[in-house]
Formats: C-alpha cells, sequence, structure tokens
C-alpha cells in the first residue's frame, strides 16, 4: 500500500499531463460515457467514476481505480464521442496507465504481463495491416453474422475505393529502414523506457534484438555506398 | 411615423407587446411570417400551459383576440421584414408583401427554433415511430388519448429524455433550454392522467425546476403521479425484436448500466436560436450573442436593447425563455419603445 504521499504524486503526475485539461473540462454526472461504455458492461469499471475521482482529486480511490479498474478500457473512445461536456474518459485513462507504468506499480506489471509475447512479436516483426488482412476467418469474434454483410470486396472496393490498396502486395514484409525508424520513435517517445520499467527481460531481448537490426541496417548502407 | 412602434413576431412577448403600445396610445404594427397569430404555442399545439395549466389555445387565443380586435393594431400575417433604413424615430421598413411601414421604435419578439431530433439520431427519432418530441407528445395529449403511433396500443412505459438539443457541446448547444424539466414534469402528470396505467420515468442530468415550479411541478409529479426521476443521460434508444423500444443508460446514483424496454420515448426538446437570426440580424443590422440569439445592449441599464438604437428585443429571442417571462419582457420592451416615441413628441413640442 502507497503512503498518502506517494499517492498525492501519482496524482500530481497524471494532473500534470499535457493532455489533461483537454481531456477534463468538469462533469455533469450525466453517465452517458458509461451508458455507453462496453467495458462497463462486463467489468467493474465506470468510465464516469473515473471522471469524478479525477475532477474531485480523490487521492486514494485514484489510486485504488489504478489497481485494476483502468485497465479494464478497451479504448475505444465512444465515451469521448457521447460526453455532452467534451470530456474524454478514454484519453485520462490512457494517461493514468502511463502514470502507473512510470511509477512501476504491481499492478501495472500484472496487468501487462500476458501481452509479453504480444509486445515482442510486434516490435520484432512489425504489426502491419492492409486491407486483404481482414477476412472474417481470421475474426471468429465479428460473429456469425459478419457474413451476411458482407458481399464481393473485388466489387465493392472499385465502388468505394480503399485508399490503402497499394500496401496489399508489400505490407507483409516490414523494411528493415522502417524498423529501424519505429525503433527511434519508440525510444524518443518513452516506449522502450516504460518497457524498461514493466519487464527488465523482455527489454533486454527486444534492445538486442533492435542491437541487432541497426547493425544489419548500417551493413545494408555501407553495401549501397560501395556500390555507387 | 412617430407614433407607430413596429412589432416583429406574434408570438406571446410579441402580443404582450403590441397590447403594451396601444394602451400607451400609440400605434403598433405587428408583421407575423406565419399566416397565423399566437407563435410556437399555436403553430406547434402545445397542450396545457406552464405554470396556470390552462390549455395554451384559450390562453395565449385571448392574447390573440384581444390585438385582433385592437384598432390601434395593424396586422401583416404571412410577412417579413426584408429591409430597413433610418434611425431611432424614423424607421422605414419595407415588408416582403410589399408593403411599406415607418415606424419611430421596433420591438423584436422573433422567438425561438425547437431543435430538431434529427440532430441526435441515436435516440431513434425518425429512426422508431414511437419516438417522439415534447411538443408532439403535447398534441397527443390535446387529442386526449395516449397510444403509441406504430400500433395504437396504449404505452405500458413512457420515458421522457432530457436536455435533447441543450447542454450538449458535441452539438454545439451549450445552454440549458430553461423550460423543459417543467414542461416535462407537467407532461408526465397529462400523461399519467389520461392513462393511469402508463408509468412515465424521466431521464435527467440536474433538475431545473425553477422558482415555484419545485413544488408545483417537481413534487407534485412524484407524490400525486408517481413520474419516476432517473439520473442518466441516454447513450441510445434501439428497439427490440418485439418492437418495444430500448432505451442504454447509467442509473448514474446506483451506478449500472441499464437496459430498460419503453412503449413511448420522448424527447424534451430545447429551444435553439430562431433559424432565421442570421437572417435577421443582417436586415436590421444587430448583433447576435455567442450561441446565436440576438445580443443585448448594456445589461442593466437597457436590457431591452439591442446593439441598435430604437430597436428592443425580448422574450425567447434572447434566449431560452419561459411564457410567462416573455409576455412580461414583451411589455417591457414596449414601455422602452414607447419612451423613444414620447422623447420624439417632447423634442418636437
Amino acid at each position: 500500500m502507497a503512503t498518502y504521499a506517494e499517492m498525492q504524486q501519482i496524482y500530481d503526475d497524471i494532473r500534470g499531463d499535457f493532455r489533461y485539461d483537454s481531456e477534463l473540462n468538469g462533469c455533469l454526472n450525466c453517465g452517458i460515457c458509461t451508458a455507453t461504455c462496453p467495458a462497463a458492461h462486463f467489468y467493474d469499471y465506470s468510465p464516469r467514476e473515473i471522471v469524478q475521482l479525477l475532477w474531485t482529486e480523490n487521492v486514494e480511490q485514484i489510486y485504488d481505480a489504478m489497481q485494476e479498474k483502468i485497465w479494464a478500457c478497451a479504448q475505444c473512445m465512444t465515451c469521448a464521442a457521447r460526453c455532452p461536456f467534451k470530456n474524454s474518459p478514454g484519453g485520462l485513462v490512457a494517461i493514468m496507465r502511463e502514470v502507473a507504468i512510470k511509477h512501476e506499480m504491481q499492478s501495472a506489471k500484472d496487468v501487462l504481463r500476458p501481452f509479453g509475447r504480444v509486445m515482442l512479436k510486434l516490435i520484432t516483426t512489425g504489426n502491419q495491416l492492409s486491407p486483404d488482412m481482414i477476412q472474417p476467418d481470421h475474426f471468429p469474434d465479428w460473429g456469425p453474422n459478419i457474413q451476411k454483410v458482407e458481399g464481393d470486396l473485388s466489387v465493392l472496393r472499385k465502388a468505394i475505393p480503399v485508399k490503402t490498396l497499394q500496401t496489399v502486395e508489400t505490407a507483409w514484409e516490414v523494411s528493415l529502414k522502417t524498423s529501424v525508424e519505429m525503433y527511434t520513435i519508440w525510444e524518443m517517445t518513452g516506449v522502450m523506457k516504460s518497457l524498461e520499467l514493466m519487464d527488465e527481460n523482455l527489454f533486454d531481448v527486444i534492445e538486442d534484438f533492435i542491437d541487432e537490426k541497426r547493425e544489419e541496417y548500417e551493413e545494408w548502407l555501407e553495401e549501397q555506398e560501395d556500390e555507387d | 411615423m412617430q407614433d407607430t412602434v413596429l412589432i416583429v413576431g406574434a408570438g406571446p412577448a410579441g402580443l404582450s407587446a403590441a397590447s403594451t403600445v396601444t394602451a400607451s396610445g400609440y400605434k403598433a404594427v405587428v408583421v407575423e411570417k406565419e399566416e397565423i397569430l399566437g407563435g410556437a404555442p399555436i403553430i406547434s399545439g402545445y397542450a396545457k400551459l406552464v405554470p396556470s395549466g390552462e390549455w395554451a389555445k384559450d390562453a395565449i387565443g385571448r392574447m390573440v383576440s384581444r390585438v385582433e380586435e385592437d384598432s390601434g393594431v395593424t396586422i401583416h400575417k404571412g410577412a417579413k421584414v426584408e429591409s430597413l433604413d433610418g434611425e431611432v424615430g424614423s424607421f422605414t421598413a419595407k415588408l416582403s408583401n410589399g408593403e411599406t411601414v415607418t415606424a419611430g421604435a421596433i420591438v423584436l419578439a422573433t422567438g425561438f427554433t425547437h431543435f430538431d431530433s434529427i440532430n441526435k439520431p441515436e435516440w431513434g427519432f425518425g429512426t422508431f415511430e414511437d419516438v417522439l418530441t415534447t411538443t408532439q407528445m403535447e398534441q397527443m395529449v390535446s387529442t386526449g388519448k395516449i397510444a403509441c403511433p406504430s400500433d395504437g396500443r396504449v404505452p405500458e412505459r413512457v420515458a421522457i429524455l432530457l436536455c435533447v438539443g441543450s447542454r450538449d457541446r458535441q452539438i454545439g448547444r451549450e445552454w440549458c433550454s430553461k423550460i423543459c424539466c417543467t414542461v416535462s414534469a407537467n407532461l408526465a402528470m397529462e400523461i399519467k392522467e389520461i392513462s393511469p396505467e402508463t408509468d412515465v420515468f424521466i431521464y435527467y442530468m440536474d433538475i431545473r425546476t425553477f422558482g415555484l415550479y419545485e413544488d408545483k411541478f417537481y413534487w407534485k409529479s412524484q407524490e400525486e403521479f408517481k413520474t419516476k426521476f432517473v439520473k442518466a443521460r441516454i447513450a441510445e434508444v434501439t428497439a427490440s425484436p418485439d418492437g418495444r423500444l430500448l432505451v442504454k443508460g447509467e442509473d448514474t446514483l446506483v451506478k449500472r448500466p441499464i437496459i430498460i424496454p419503453f412503449d413511448i420515448v420522448v424527447h424534451a426538446i430545447g429551444m435553439d436560436p430562431n433559424e432565421d437570426n442570421p437572417e435577421i440580424a443582417k436586415v436590421f443590422g444587430i448583433g447576435l450573442e455567442k450561441h446565436g440569439f440576438i445580443e443585448r445592449a448594456e445589461h442593466y441599464t437597457n436590457t431591452c436593447g439591442t446593439t441598435r438604437r430604437g430597436i428592443y428585443s425580448c422574450g425567447a429571442a434572447y434566449g431560452p425563455e419561459t411564457i410567462d417571462d416573455s409576455i412580461s419582457q414583451g411589455a417591457a420592451a414596449a414601455s422602452r419603445a414607447v419612451a423613444d416615441l414620447n422623447a420624439l413628441v417632447q423634442k418636437a413640442s
């Protein structure tokens, strides 16, 4: 259990985030966010409660909500689309999650541990999506009715052009240059730092992988120069 | 003419202004864009008014006949002011019917426009037959029978959703429409009175039955008519396979999401600025405030004034307003206009 000073510090870090003021204007306590929230129907999670705790600066309950509740949010942002005050409860949850990681909260580690494999996969092989990858066969959770709304895709795409259709051929393989650029972005935006705080072993594995890729890229660049 | 006040709009505020002008010994010219007088309560067929409980057609009808029978009032129906020249003491207005009106002062009693529920599609208006607006429900009350429009059955449960088109930044309407809480409590009682087997639920963010409306409407609707108030803003209205309406919200006091079946859902629609306001502002050379209602002159010393000298306004043209206060403000604006005419007479003599 954290001390009050620690909980206050956690709140101050949330409050101090540059996005905070644009995500939280006040609250009419109307509950449309919770009513429309898919997670609230299945978990002990209420976006209105999160907003209310933050707005009333209830640092103990905020800390409590960060143990488990905030991790139920699916970040679909329907709450933000509905809120008559134009708050973004989902945006606030995003900030709270980042602060939970920054403070190395055990709850965050517990929640994120199962995603270690996914993280490794994403960072080492990428997560490209092209239109033809979205096939009902791959997404059983879409349910049986999806077949009814599916038509002849090649015909539909002529009627409604998909802007990223040219990626169908290329998206399966990530270019070395893109990967290396992504690593730099992750380092500069603090993703790698967060990863280190949450799972040091995983971080080491990924760090080694990144070093390897960078070396590969340097070699490739040198080869290009030699050819010139 | 220095003995005439031009009044634009013949709702409660405009009718009140016209009668005040003639009672002060001056002439009134009333220009009304609709073919009938009486404004929203008559045109939209309101049922019993708050707080008198008198039928709108009788109460506002009395104001209409007082003006129609007044020899000091000239009425132009189905007409708009198309252009305006001059200044206080000598305005000249050209009307869309080809007539010209000269007046020493002007009162704009141009009112409001009902919010169009189509702009909140998630609440089912226009999609489901049994989703209605408060004005439609009042029309149903006026017929003396409460029934679902889809199949004529008597509804077991009616939901009234407050703040439809009010207090909603998502659709650029940040104001409270002031009257809907009381109107809805009144409507709930009217429904129960006609159809005792129907239960009425009101979904609210805050209840604003201000002043003397608290016990006469908010308390009475609960104590005598068993109206249920639920603190929740509804996320969406959908239909169940058996043809009832499903209302999804969070009961914020019980703190869980809920889905409840209803037979009729009523939108308590708010008051938008008159949709003609941009045109009115241009024709009369006056300002609009940030929501699109008519802008006041100095708030305390010229509260009936617009931003142009000699032009006054009143009622819902200034922002959401009750019928009673619109009537008072119509009289107040007319007094200011008459004071301008008096000043001209004194100057001349």
